[in-house]
């Protein structure tokens, strides 16, 4: 199926912060701070004029209560002039491809076709929360007026009340199935049988290629470094999450987590838990032609599916076969693979189930399998276990790095592609322009 | 009452005005309350003129005989003025000490007759409210501010070397007590209007919209009870400094404050702290009599016509951004980030400008970020800021390596060493990068040629030079630099830029040290002869300090630092062969590795206070002299570093290289700190006598060198 060049989405250029584990470098950083570093970047590096941009998407799975709507206080930030309307979007995981797809969704309907698009995460100030009882009390407090009130309330505090929900803890966890991510992870290396070797195996190599690329600067471009505030005293250039001493031995030292018992999910093998943005300027094809602008990347397909939260690392192969269809390709032509790695387990479990007639056909409503992956085309420069997974700018990040990788290696087509947590996966075709 | 139905009125009040321009409009709204407008709707800026003095004059006694009247209510011609205070140039043609007195007597009286009025008057406020006017206001009964950035309130006369003269000092001590009318007066202070109702200034902020209808009302029900307006009485710890001995001590600070530095030259504010303390141990009538006299006494001094020359110098530079031609500058790139591009950069995300700094060095970057910051921290531990406001500030500034594309942006600084190959390879790939043909090429050089730097670049004309001077926040001259191909357009961005950034620009044409620099060539070259041939740095820098410069030229040596120094007199010295070879005390310095406050110190110590390491080297170049010491008298020492600057100065308008002579008037004062209250350098020349000038000119020419020489165009102007 083609498209008419005023419906096809150009990736036009794009950015990101160092990815920084939670509680280091970015740590007092919020999701507006980096969002807006990597809106003010991306169109300072393509110079184009920010009152033709039709809207600010951005995607952010736990935006700071100070800055809701997080996209909109990021682009006025980044001087985008205030006449731009702005939205957060939010899809968990995904939520930085959301942004990509909305407004892809927006130029075909017509309604607008220059977009500022990225993800925001700040896992770090993922807030300590006062649990109900507090939170009665704190309110019972304020209403009170007189002294004898005000003493009887204060007299009711018990210590009970500073146990605080952990807002990390509970954005992981699945209030469906009521299973944490990695236990769904836990989920699928069962049904697969993907053994506890594969999945530190898997997880070195991500370290491997994510140091392989640092080393060759392949992620120079892509990022733009950090000045801290408020005391400047440093820039954060490099990623911090990816060990270049990483070795089989220690990986399999480590315990499992999730199922302390019997599993095999580690930390070494999960995503880690990640600060970070990403960001790109997108535009009709229509449009980038009229600027005068080289695109990156073409959108070729997009799709979403759903599937059981109790197994939701297997989203990306429920989306994938609509995305591939819409680009009007099949399987064997894709060049290249970001699938993003949440968990070891759950990325070895997506190759399986690609290639398995039985799940396909069972589970997907496919005649057959979908295909086989060769690993030298999968994530070729690490993925979120070494760089880490900043929730919403993910989905930004693998595309942004799909594209240039595309063009690198003069490749044509590429899928990138998250599982989502909740059972959601969420897929998209690029080919290099 | 609706907005409009106000308009409308004071529209037709205003044609059928008898009485023509420049005076006040009575409006009747009914109910017994009139609004007294200080101005048409249509006259712009007000000040109080005699002639709207008179008129206000008329409109009290008019006032004072309508029996059916129950309350007034004074404001400005409309939304966002009141009054910009006495007009300057009345108070520039006061000619005796009587006669200024006389007129200060009467502007009181008359404000008086109308807050006397039997019933309430109040104030509205929006806009400017400054001298004179505030004056008026605190003559009535009640003051109600609009609460948005345009309202100014406060009473700068210091700052034209006199005193607040139409009862200010009287009342507003009086209304706030000593330590609060001290604050404002004693500084010239301008308030905007919440920091003026935490003073007690103003009784009540609003929104500006509804300023007029809080008045009317306001008035309305003081009437209504039948009072003039709320007693009041100070409390507190005003109470206590104001009304008990404990007054002492606020005097005593100020005293001492007030003869240190450079406050000594300046007699407006002593004077101003002597009128404060009689409104407190006098009468008020013999209170305001001193005020009278002492402005009679101030407004016919040299300090005030130097300063009211100093004022229209700043107006008129401010003019200079108001062209037709000028650009808005919205997004700039700046290139290099040590001090001078840190610093530019920092102004301008201060004044909302989104700026891009680029430099190879990361410590340079963070440095700027830094440096920002540290600004930034200042104001809002003073709460000029809010922290939101700071950080918006702080998020314009983005630093970075790489340039990126330049289609966007307005203007490009730079800012970078002082080699012409690199800025030449700048500009070149800022054009490459996407440039826009209309975007302004700037140059912050100090040294090199702006028609060298804009050689072989398409549409060279945007090529303008916008010198800055160390340290940028705080120097308030932009010297503007037009080269040969330089555009009218070009020098008007620059010099509104200049203005947004609260500089005053300063138009000169491309020569060798443009107009600061090279009248300061002579001055620091003469300096260091003066040092080599035995005086003392010490005894130098008093002489000039003891003249009214800030900073004596050892210390200010120390400064710059000898490495800039050397340079700079060496491209003088190649362009000014007669008269500025340069001392070889610089080259000594640079040789000796002593480079001033930016390494370990020069004449002075780090510490600034005892001899420093460069005192050796003062010493080592003595003794090639022979070790015979020429000590030189203060007058000397004053000839040989004043005269020569003064020749240069008109050197430089011979040439044409400025418009006029105010331009070097004000370039040097705001350059240099050439003693504001000369009203500036060729004021002062002319002071001294040209013929005088002239005359010692030519004889240091004889004793010491042809480098004293007089201009052709002093010696002409000679009686």
């Amino acid at each position: 199926m083609s498209r008419s060049k005023q419906d096809t989405l150009a990736i036009i250029a794009g950015c990101r912060t160092p990815f920084a584990r939670a509680g280091t470098d970015l740590k007092r950083a919020s999701a507006a701070d980096l969002a807006s570093h990597v809106f003010r970047e991306v169109l300072d590096r393509s110079a184009i004029d920010p009152a033709s941009i039709d809207e600010v998407i951005l995607g952010c799975g736990g935006p700071d209560a100070g800055e809701a709507n997080v996209a909109r206080v990021a682009a006025l930030r980044a001087g985008i002039p205030e006449a731009v309307p702005a939205v957060t979007v939010m899809r968990n995981c995904a939520s930085g491809m959301e942004a990509l797809f909305a407004a892809e969704m927006r130029l075909r309907a017509g309604e607008g076709d220059v977009f500022v698009v990225g993800g925001a995460e700040s896992m770090s100030n993922f807030p300590l929360m006062f649990n109900r009882r507090a939170t009665d009390w704190f309110a019972s407090l304020a209403r009170a007026r007189s002294l004898p009130q005000r003493l009887s309330r204060i007299a009711a505090f018990r210590p009970g009340f500073l146990k605080p929900r952990v807002a990390i803890l509970e954005g992981l966890r699945d209030p469906i199935s009521g299973l944490i991510m990695g236990q769904t992870a836990e989920n699928v290396a069962r049904r697969f049988g993907i053994s506890r070797a594969e999945q530190d195996e898997f997880a070195l190599e991500s370290h491997h290629r994510a140091t392989g690329a640092l080393e060759r600067g392949r992620f120079a471009d892509e990022i733009a470094p950090v000045p801290v505030a408020p005391k400047f005293d440093r820039f954060i250039t490099d990623d911090n999450g990816i060990r270049k001493e990483q070795n089989a031995e220690a990986l399999a030292k480590l315990r499992p987590v999730f199922d302390k018992k019997n599993g095999d999910v580690t930390v070494g093998n999960s995503c880690q838990v990640t600060d970070g943005a990403a960001a790109m300027l997108v535009m009709s094809e229509a449009r980038a032609e009229e600027f005068g602008l080289e695109p990156l990347a073409l959108v070729r397909g997009h799709s979403r599916a759903a599937l059981d939260p109790a197994y939701m690392g297997l989203g990306p192969v429920h989306a994938t076969p609509d995305a591939l269809r819409r680009a009007g390709i099949g399987f064997d032509s894709v060049d290249l693979f970001e699938i993003n790695e949440a968990f070891a387990a759950q990325v070895l479990g997506c190759v399986r189930a690609f290639e398995s007639d039985e799940y396909c056909r069972e589970h997907v409503g496919l005649p057959g399998a979908i295909g086989s992956i060769d690993p030298a085309k999968l994530n070729v420069n690490g993925g979120a276990i070494a760089l880490g997974h900043p929730i919403a700018a993910t989905g930004t990040r693998i595309a942004l790095t799909l594209a240039e990788e595309l063009r690198a290696q003069r490749k044509r087509y590429g899928v990138a592609t998250l599982c989502i947590g909740g059972g959601q996966g969420q897929a998209m075709v690029l080919e290099a322009a | 009452m609706s907005s409009t139905a106000t308009k409308d009125t004071v529209k037709q009040a205003a044609e059928s005005n008898p009485e023509g321009e420049g005076v006040v409009v009575l409006e009747r709204i009914g109910d017994g309350i009139t609004i007294l407008r200080l101005g048409a709707a249509d006259e712009g800026m007000i000040t109080l003129t005699e002639q709207r003095l008179d008129s206000i004059d008329r409109a009290a006694d008019q006032l004072a005989q309508d029996d059916t009247l129950r309350g007034v209510v004074v404001t400005g011609p409309g939304p966002g003025m009141f009054a910009a205070g006495a007009d300057i140039r009345m108070i520039e043609n006061v000619a005796t000490p009587q006669e200024g007195a006389e007129g200060a007597a009467r502007g009181r009286s008359i404000f008086g007759k109308l807050g006397a009025l039997k019933v309430p008057v109040v104030a509205a406020v929006d806009g400017p409210c400054l001298g004179g006017a505030l004056e008026l206001c605190l003559a009535l009964d009640y003051r109600i501010a609009a609460d948005n950035a345009g309202t100014q309130i406060g009473l700068p006369e210091v700052k034209l070397g006199i005193v607040p003269g139409f009862g200010g000092t009287q009342r507003l001590t009086r209304l706030v007590g000593l330590p609060k009318a001290l604050d404002m007066i004693l500084q010239g202070k301008i308030l905007r209007a919440k920091p003026a109702w935490k003073r007690g200034v103003v009784d009540r902020i609003v929104p500006a919209e509804k300023l007029l209808a809080i008045a009317i009302e306001t008035v309305r029900e003081f009437a209504d009870k039948g009072s003039k307006g709320p007693t009041r009485k100070l409390r507190g710890m005003d109470r206590w400094l104001t009304h008990s001995p404990l007054r002492a001590i606020v005097e005593r600070k100020v005293r001492k404050t007030l003869s240190a530095g450079q406050a000594r030259f300046y007699e407006a504010p002593k004077r101003a702290l002597e009128l404060c303390l009689d409104a407190v141990r006098l009468p008020v009538e013999r209170g305001f009599e001193r005020e009278a006299s002492v402005t009679g006494d101030l407004i016919v001094s040299k300090t005030c016509k130097g300063l009211l020359n100093l004022y229209f110098l700043t107006e008129r530079s401010k003019r200079l951004g108001k062209s037709d031609d000028a650009r808005s500058i919205d997004r700039a790139l700046v290139l290099g980030g040590g001090v001078m591009g840190a610093g530019i950069a920092g102004s301008m995300v201060n004044k909302g400008i989104l700026v891009r700094l680029c430099d190879l060095l990361p410590e340079n970057l963070l440095g700027a970020k830094k440096r920002l910051q540290k600004t930034l921290d200042k104001k809002l531990r003073r709460r000029h800021l809010k922290k939101h406001e700071a950080r918006a500030v702080q998020d314009r500034l983005a630093v970075s390596s790489e340039w990126g594309l330049l289609a966007q942006t307005d203007m490009l600084l730079e800012a970078v060493p002082e080699v012409l190959d690199l800025k030449r390879k700048i500009f070149a790939e800022a054009v490459e990068r996407g440039l826009s043909d209309d975007a302004i090429i700037a140059t912050n050089t100090s040294s090199l040629s702006i028609d060298a730097m804009s050689e072989g670049l398409p549409n060279r004309e945007r090529v303008v030079g916008v010198h800055f001077f160390n340290p940028p926040e705080k120097m308030p001259l932009v010297e503007v630099i037009r080269g040969s191909h330089t555009s009218d357009a070009a020098v008007a961005t620059a010099c509104k830029l200049a203005v947004r950034l609260g500089k005053f620009p300063v138009v000169v044409k491309d020569c060798a040290g443009f107009l600061v620099n090279r009248c300061l060539a002579p001055y620091m070259n003469e300096a260091a002869r003066l040092m080599v041939e035995g005086n003392s740095p010490e005894f130098i820098d008093q002489v000039m300090l003891d003249f009214g410069f800030p900073m004596g030229p050892a210390r200010l040596l120390d400064e710059v630092g000898y490495d800039v120094a050397n340079k700079v007199s060496e491209v003088l010295a190649e362009a000014f062969t007669d008269r500025m070879t340069p001392s070889p005390f610089f080259a000594a310095m640079v040789e000796a590795g002593c480079l001033g406050m930016k390494k370990d110190g020069g004449l002075y110590d780090k510490s600034g206070d005892k001899a420093g390491p460069g005192r050796a080297v003062l010493t080592a170049l003595r003794s090639t002299r022979g070790g015979v010491d020429r000590l030189a008298t203060r007058s000397e020492v004053h000839q040989r570093l004043v005269y020569p600057m003064i020749a240069e100065a008109y050197r430089i308008l011979e040439e044409g290289l400025v418009n006029s002579a105010e331009d070097l008037d004000l370039g040097l004062v705001f350059g240099i700190g050439f003693p504001p209250f000369t009203g500036g350098i060729t004021k002062y020349a002319e002071r001294e006598g040209i013929d005088i000038v002239v005359e010692a000119l030519t004889a240091m020419a004889e004793q010491h060198g042809n480098r004293f020489a007089p201009p052709r165009s002093l010696v002409e102007q000679r009686d």
